[in-house]
């Protein structure tokens, strides 16, 4: 299994997780977050704003899913034709174990 | 050393502290509130309102799942106490029903004592 953590614009996460449950991945974390990037957050006149709103979204999908998922998140997440900066970011990590606390078994 | 994510009903986060307390792991990191959906098994109330004709839990009915208040807990142990911490959690947050959360363990390349400096297993006592 790995973890995926996608950064989106927080009005872009109801599409992602729209997107996510059509194609069958309906399990998800949303954690809301702020942050900055590369741009160093946002100018706007004198003022710079660098910890900029974003939501973070946590899913663990089977390793064979990854591209996939990835793919979704991505074209949801994205603003426009092109994207633009702040659109997000995507982290993947391994997952060693995963556990269902109702059932207390660890799954595969 | 693993990464122990716990995400869990918020009801039961001070049960989970007393038994990981007794179980000798001392720290861990709360994270307030976060929203989760799982495999859309729960929706208890959402069916009961809507079986009384109530317009907006047919409308989320319709939407699938919805995502529902949980706290996830942060535990960062050595690779020996992996088992421990997650019979410790699964012991207390184990009500049978859908909704109880998950448990996933991943690796940690890296921990560091902001305080000192010092890295390595020493700093997760």
């Amino acid at each position: 299994m790995i973890l995926i953590r996608a950064i989106v614009r927080p009005e872009k996460s109801d599409s992602v997780l729209a997107s996510l449950l059509d194609a069958g991945f309906p399990a998800v974390t949303k954690i809301p977050v702020v942050g900055r990037g590369k741009q160093r957050g946002i100018k706007v006149g004198e003022v710079t704003y660098d910890e900029i709103p974003k939501e973070l979204l946590i899913l663990v999908v089977p390793d064979k899913d990854k591209e996939f998922v990835k793919r979704i998140v991505m074209e949801a997440a994205r603003t426009g034709e092109k994207g633009a900066f702040g659109d997000g970011k995507i982290f993947v990590s391994p997952v060693d174990e995963v556990y269902t606390i109702s059932s207390g078994v660890r799954e595969e | 050393m693993k990464d122990v994510m716990a995400i869990i009903r918020q009801n039961m986060v001070n049960k989970t502290k007393r038994a990981l307390a007794e179980a000798n792991i001392s720290s861990f990191t709360a994270t307030g509130s976060v929203l989760g959906r799982g495999k859309g098994l729960v929706d208890s109330k959402v069916l009961a309102a809507a079986s009384d004709g109530s317009p907006e839990a047919i409308e989320q009915l319709s939407k699938g799942p919805r995502l529902y208040p949980k706290r996830l807990l942060t535990i960062v142990v050595p690779d020996d106490k992996v088992s421990i911490v997650v019979d410790a959690i699964i012991k207390v947050n184990k009500t049978g029903n859908p909704g109880d959360g998950k448990i996933f363990v991943l690796p940690i390349t890296e921990a560091v004592r902001v305080r000192t400096g010092e890295d390595g297993d020493a700093v997760l006592d």
